[in-house]
């Protein structure tokens, strides 16, 4: 059935046919749903996040199969399913962050992930302490971290040290910012703007930012491919582990700057559909993805840091010579944004625009 | 004399109820259940969105006022004449590119405390953009159209190319053509110039200049179109009339041109309107507008509220469409489709080379040159460099995820392949639709208006609009009555959504051509024994294929440059296509998306020219 | 061999049924292999009824039909007419021989390798033998109106209808085409319908004539019959040059009327019922028609048979044909103000006015400002009646 209707405009299907789902229940396929670069890599030269761990898990557990998807906006796409009551595809969804579950949890009333069988899990004590979505359901299980932190080119500005600093006539025109409405990093730095400023006073410190002429670009790749790669800009909001991308080359403009010598920690976590007939092997893959073999994998091909703590991983010490890791981190946790978090970005993207 | 069989008898009714079918289930269904959330809540009819809207200053600005109290009509009245009176116009001089000490003019208008909200400054930007594109163009048309020179088919043929290129490659390409270590600053600093931070000028000109690359090439080809149109021996009359050249030329070939013109200045101005991911890439959340807003108040699943804007923003191009068709359709057909236009050599000696004439094409050509190519340029040649120089590693890592990539990774050829058989696919499905709706309008009159106006829904709707239509209301099937249920996905479906977002294009570059041909030519065909469909294939079509030929191009475009409807279509199936591809490529290195975008436009590039050259053998 | 019909026929435009009307309950029937034209001023509905025959239009109300056989809802391509226009419309992409070959494949016997004879004879019949290869652009105008004569004439229609074809023309080429036109009708005898604001060409080229005016027909007949005898002023005024005069009826005998016209009295010819009925030309069907109902408004059905004489003091309009006018004539003599003159080779027409009222002379010379000019009371024709 599923082949004539992908050759079809339109198809006629009767319920009750029989066995009519094709994705049948208990059976040894686990789909898993994630964001582009996990499944389609971030190096020319090595297999992609995705692709390992579906080598890796396929020989440990014989007579399973992993099978990948990146839907179009992402977990919105789940949730628009999951409100007008259409049947979720894939089991697992790979690549949730705290801000995501706030945003799901405020526009869809109802149960998108069932909670983690804790008990399934052996490695789960691995998991550093400090990684914690303070998700009141326990719905997801952090596979790794990561720090937003600003990137800049050493030979064009001094090394920026504070929020205020970039305010000053060094960092006119020099700095770009994604936006927070769209683009994961934009609004990690739109929350640590709120951090430090707190609720009254962040749209200020956002104004003297476009004052001083300060690009609020679209996504990542917009303001990191465009802009900065052409040496538009020289300070953008990036990751910390920039260098990992350019070790053994010129890294006059890879360098990280630590605000205050914090970063924005960005934990990625993953969660089990609750229409999910496939929950058992959901939960021995999330198990597999904390062994040390799997977190040094994703830590290297996904270029962030481990969830587990250092004891459970063995990354060898030249990770860490580029992917850098700040001395305090800010994050904002569930009950922090619950609530808030859709006003504040609001508020922010009506300050920016008019 | 026999008039054929049923079929043929009632072919052209036949394609009409399967146009509309098309249209009915890929567009006028999905739109309306997005639309509806604009009007109902919870079922229930209601208002309160649109007034939400309408009365928000963030979104409509001063005018909020005048919606929250619509009757207080002298209060308005008296708050619009102290606005005009405080407001002012005054020449000065200003100097736009830092660095460069070039002083313009430029007026200078005070509005004080007027704001225009989103939608005024969506509409601001789309005015700007649109004078500029049209400024771009009608040189770039005169050019190609009146003179000969080598490679003039193949230019003709490219011009639409900008069309096909996703906006972050767009916004890639003018970073890297005119940013500060870009390609227009590497030339310049041969000759001991620069560099010039032409980015930081003004995010808004630089919006408007990207907005002029991707329609004013689109302005060009329907201009170029009508130009070839007009019959020379009309130009020759009124010459022979005693007129100069440059009064034949307003007396004779303006009334012919500016329907076209003034077509493709409507079209600019409805994209520009929905404009979206470009303006971001470049001009930055500043100069967000409408479409921005409908996206996130679709992210945020406000439904009602994005619905809304979504709404306002189509009726107000459908509206401006409307007028523009009324005064079309009172334009009296004026050019000879069948007419042979003689060109001018463009260089044909060095003295002629030197006159002012061609003095000034020159310095069009090299504004082209950095305006047009620059960018596409610079994106192929970030294709094949690294920070250490030249590279092919770019292309090598497609090639390797071709031949090794996993079964769920993307891989490059199924995305050329997916995208020449949708082009080609949606090509051969929009220009009869296309064609259907301009027979069934032109010289219909009113009502043709209000049908043609209908059928340009497909460019006045947002993008994500449809696409979210899609998803409600097909992708996952709607229910039926006895447990029935209709479900919409795969190629076949990709195809029909990309022919209905197409065939506007083919039916604006027909139906001007059409209502130009003499009635008198059909009807000699028909009482000749040909049925109305036969007249059709072998006298009309044949008479305007230059403007078929251009309306294939632009719906191979359309087909090729689609994303949203094509992604969620697609939906886990392997009939992703090149800019699905070239999105999933966009890793924390810009290389492999970048070697895609080159992909892409070598791809569309050669299609073109294969779609000028195929076509061109109908053409005369 | 067929015999056209129009019965009734009426056309409007627009929504309802009071829309403009663009013809007004036409009849006319068009003999086998005959030359028949329609000839009127520009929105007279010639060209509607041209249009209405070839289907190209549906009537509002009334029938077409061909040799008896009605045509309503048939479409063109199936009503066996060949067309020719004004503006020649031929297929610019295609040359010559596939122009006139085009019908040829619509016909039974179709991919026939005769076709291309058949092409060959048409050229030939046109005087283009040779020329099938041209694109129609490299020909003359008058070559290509006689591409698209022969196109029309390649599937043998059995009607051949022709909507001013030779008015993009100049004057000389028009007569050497239309002369080749009749004698290519002629030599077919194919049923052909002529339409033309030229009344000089619709006299010259018909075997019979309908003058329309306003949608509706004013007279069909012979071009001598109408010439002579037009039946209404419209006529009178629209074919050739005439002198149309008011005039009140002082008397009326079995031998003369006497009428008056301005302060002067005129001798002309009697009132009779049976010679009006001759004059028109026609009779049956068309005839009474025609004439009844374009005056239904004027005149009553009921009055429409009653010709009889004239009471004392009804008015009429008479009008007198400018070579029946003369300086020698002996009768029904009165004074001319010339105004201005044309010499034309065989006489000189002549413009001037008497009373206020135009009046138009065919002499031999040049005139002097004032003369006298009379004329023979049966030159005169009575052509309308008003109460």
């Amino acid at each position: 059935m599923g082949a004539v209707t992908a050759g079809l405009a339109g198809c006629l299907t009767r319920e009750n046919g029989g066995n009519g789902d094709g994705d049948g229940d208990g059976d040894g396929q686990l789909e898993i749903a994630s964001y582009t670069s996990f499944v389609e890599g971030n190096f020319e030269d090595a297999p992609s996040p995705a692709e390992w761990l579906t080598e890796a898990f396929e020989d440990e557990y014989p007579d399973t199969e992993l099978k990948w998807t990146v839907p179009e906006n992402g977990i919105n796409r789940y949730v628009r399913d999951a409100k007008q009551g259409n049947e979720i595809g894939p089991d697992v969804y790979l690549g949730l962050n705290v801000d995501d579950l706030v945003r799901i949890d405020e526009t869809f009333g109802g149960q998108l992930f069932d909670p983690i069988d804790r008990d399934e899990l052996e490695n789960v004590d691995r998991v550093r302490d400090d990684i914690d979505f303070g998700d009141p359901d326990d719905r997801v299980i952090p596979y790794d971290t990561g720090y937003i932190s600003l990137v800049y080119d050493e030979s064009a500005v001094e090394t920026p040290k504070t929020l205020d600093q970039l305010l000053e006539s060094e960092y006119e025109s020099e700095f770009v910012v994604q936006n927070a409405q769209r683009s994961d990093p934009g609004r990690a730095f739109l929350l640590w703007t709120i951090d430090m400023y707190g609720e009254d006073g962040y749209l200020e410190y956002w104004e003297d930012l476009q004052a001083n002429d300060t690009l609020i670009g679209d996504s990542w790749t917009d303001t990191y491919y465009g802009p900065y790669d052409n040496e538009e800009r020289s300070v953008i909001v990036s990751y910390s582990t920039d260098q990992v991308f350019y070790a053994g080359g010129d890294l006059t403009r890879h360098q990280v700057a630590f605000l205050d010598g914090k970063g924005y920690e960005n934990h990625e976590g993953m969660a089990v559909f609750a229409d999910s007939g496939n929950a058992e092997l959901a939960h021995e893959f999330m198990d597999f993805a904390l062994t040390g073999e799997a977190q040094a994998a994703i830590a290297e091909k996904n270029v962030q840091f481990p969830a587990v703590a250092d004891e459970h991983v063995d990354l060898g010490e030249d990770f860490y010579d580029h992917a850098l890791e700040p001395d305090e981190s800010i994050t904002f946790t569930y009950d922090e944004l619950e609530g808030n978090l859709s006003g504040w970005v609001d508020e922010w993207g009506r300050t920016i625009a008019q | 004399m026999s008039g054929g069989n049923w079929l043929e008898r009632h072919a052209l009714g036949l394609a009409a109820a399967l146009t509309a079918g098309a249209l009915v289930v890929m567009l006028y269904f999905p739109i309306g259940v997005v639309f509806a959330n604009a009007a109902f809540v919870e079922g229930v009819p209601t208002l309160e969105p649109v007034r939400d809207v309408l009365t928000d200053p963030f979104y409509v600005g001063s005018l909020a006022a005048v919606f929250e109290n619509p009757l207080a009509i002298g209060s308005h009245i008296g708050a619009l004449a102290d606005w005009i009176g405080s407001s002012s116009i005054s020449p000065t001089v200003v100097t736009p590119l830092p660095g460069i000490d070039l002083p313009l003019p430029w007026l200078s208008i005070q509005t004080p405390g007027f704001r225009g909200g989103l939608f005024g400054f969506t509409a601001y930007q789309a005015t700007l953009s649109t004078v500029a594109s049209v400024a771009l163009a009608l040189p770039a048309a005169a050019i190609l159209a009146n003179y000969e020179f080598r490679g003039r088919r193949t230019i003709r043929s490219l011009t639409i190319l900008p069309f096909v290129l996703p906006g972050i490659m767009v916004a890639v390409g003018f970073y890297a053509m005119f940013g500060q270590a870009g390609t227009l600053n590497s030339l310049l600093g041969l000759v001991g110039l620069g560099p010039v931070p032409f980015m930081q000028f003004s995010p808004l000109v630089i919006v408007i200049l990207a907005h002029a690359f991707y329609n004013a090439p689109l302005i060009a080809r329907i201009t170029v179109a009508a130009w070839e149109s007009i019959d020379t021996r009309t130009v020759d009359t009124a010459r022979s009339l005693g007129a100069s050249r440059r009064r034949a030329f307003r007396d004779v070939v303006v009334p012919q041109l500016l329907p076209a013109v003034l077509t493709g200045a409507l079209l600019t101005f409805v994209f520009t309107f929905m404009t979206f991911p470009i303006v971001l890439a470049l001009g930055g959340l500043e100069l967000a507008t409408v479409e921005v807003w409908i996206y996130d108040r679709m992210r945020q699943l406000e439904y009602a509220e994005a619905a809304t804007l979504a709404l306002l923003e189509t009726v107000l191009s459908l509206a401006l469409t409307y007028v523009y068709l009324r005064y079309e359709s009172a334009q009296t057909g004026l050019a000879r489709v069948d007419a042979r236009t003689a060109r001018e050599p463009l260089f044909p000696d060095v003295r002629t080379a030197l006159s002012p004439r061609r003095l000034a094409i020159g310095c069009y050509g090299v504004i082209a040159l950095v305006v047009f190519v620059g960018p596409m340029a610079s994106l192929v040649v970030g294709s094949v460099t690294d920070a250490s120089g030249f590279t092919l590693g770019h292309f090598s890592f497609l090639l390797e995820r071709q031949l090794d990539g996993a079964a769920f990774q993307t891989r490059p050829f199924p995305a050329i392949r997916n995208s020449l058989l949708f082009g080609v696919g949606t090509l051969a499905l929009a220009v009869p639709m296309g064609v259907v709706v301009s027979v069934l309008t032109a010289r219909a009159g009113w009502s043709g208006t209000i049908v043609e106006t209908l059928a340009m829904v497909p460019l006045a709707v947002s993008g994500v609009v449809v696409g979210i239509g899609l998803l409600q209301g097909l992708v996952f099937g709607i229910e039926l009555p006895y447990g029935w249920q209709f479900e919409v996905t795969g190629p076949v479906a990709i195809v029909v959504a990309h022919a209905v977002a197409a065939y506007p294009f083919v039916t604006r570059n027909v139906s001007p051509l059409l209502s130009n041909l003499d009635p008198t030519v059909v009807e000699s065909a028909r009482a000749l024994g040909a049925s109305r469909i036969r007249a059709l294939l072998d006298i009309e079509l044949p008479l305007i294929a230059s403007g078929i030929v251009a309306g294939a191009a632009f719906a191979f475009a359309i087909s090729i440059g689609e994303f949203s409807s094509t992604v969620i279509l697609a939906g886990g199936t392997d009939a992703y296509t090149m800019p699905v591809a070239l999105e999933r490529y966009l890793g924390r290195r810009s290389g492999p998306a970048i070697a895609m975008g080159t992909i892409l436009l070598f791809v569309t590039a050669s299609s073109f020219v294969v779609i000028d050259r195929v076509g061109g053998r109908f053409e005369r | 061999m067929t015999e056209l019909r129009l019965e009734s026929v009426s056309k409007r435009y627009g929504a309802n049924e009071d829309g403009t009307a663009a013809l007004e309950s036409v009849d006319l029937r068009v003999r086998d292999g005959e030359f028949f034209t329609l000839v009127g001023p520009s929105g007279c509905g010639k060209t509607t009824t041209l249009r209405t025959i070839a289907g190209f239009e549906e009537p509002t109300t009334g029938t077409v039909s061909f040799d008896g056989e009605p045509a309503s809802g048939t479409k063109p391509e199936n009503r066996d007419v060949g067309v020719v226009f004004q503006n020649y419309a031929l297929f610019s992409h295609m040359t010559v021989a596939e122009n006139i070959g085009y019908g040829l494949q619509f016909l039974e016997s179709e991919g026939d390798p005769s076709s291309d004879r058949r092409i060959a004879e048409l050229l030939e019949l046109v005087d283009l033998e040779g020329m099938g290869d041209r694109e129609p652009d490299q020909l003359s105008g008058g070559q290509q109106q006689r591409v698209a004569l022969a196109r029309a004439l390649a599937p043998e229609p059995s009607v051949l209808l022709l909507d001013e074809p030779m008015s993009a023309l100049d004057a000389r080429l028009r007569e050497s085409l239309r002369r080749q036109l009749k004698r290519i009708q002629e030599r077919l005898e194919i049923t052909t319908v002529y339409v033309t604001h030229d009344q000089e060409e619709a006299l010259a080229v018909s075997d019979r004539v309908a003058v329309m005016n306003d949608g509706a027909v004013e007279q069909v007949g012979p071009p001598e019959t109408v010439y002579r005898d037009p039946a209404s002023r419209f006529v009178a005024e629209f074919v050739g040059d005439n002198n149309v005069f008011e005039a009140r009826v002082l008397e009326s005998s079995a031998e003369e009327t006497r009428v008056e016209i301005g302060d002067r009295t005129f001798r002309v010819p009697a009132l009779e019922g049976e010679r009006n009925l001759e004059r028109s030309g026609e009779r049956g069907l068309e005839r009474s028609g025609e004439r009844g109902l374009k005056q239904s408004g004027k005149r009553g059905p009921e009055q429409s048979g009653d010709r009889g004489r004239p009471s004392v003091a009804d008015r009429m309009t008479i009008c007198i044909r400018p070579e029946h006018l003369s300086r020698t004539a002996s009768t029904n003599r009165f004074p001319v103000t010339v105004e201005t003159s044309e010499f034309l080779g065989p006489t000189v027409r002549v413009h001037g006015r008497w009373n206020g009222i135009p009046v138009v002379l065919a002499l031999e010379e040049v005139p002097t400002e004032e003369l006298t000019v009379g004329f023979a009371p049966e030159d005169a024709r009575l052509v309308e009646r008003s109460p």
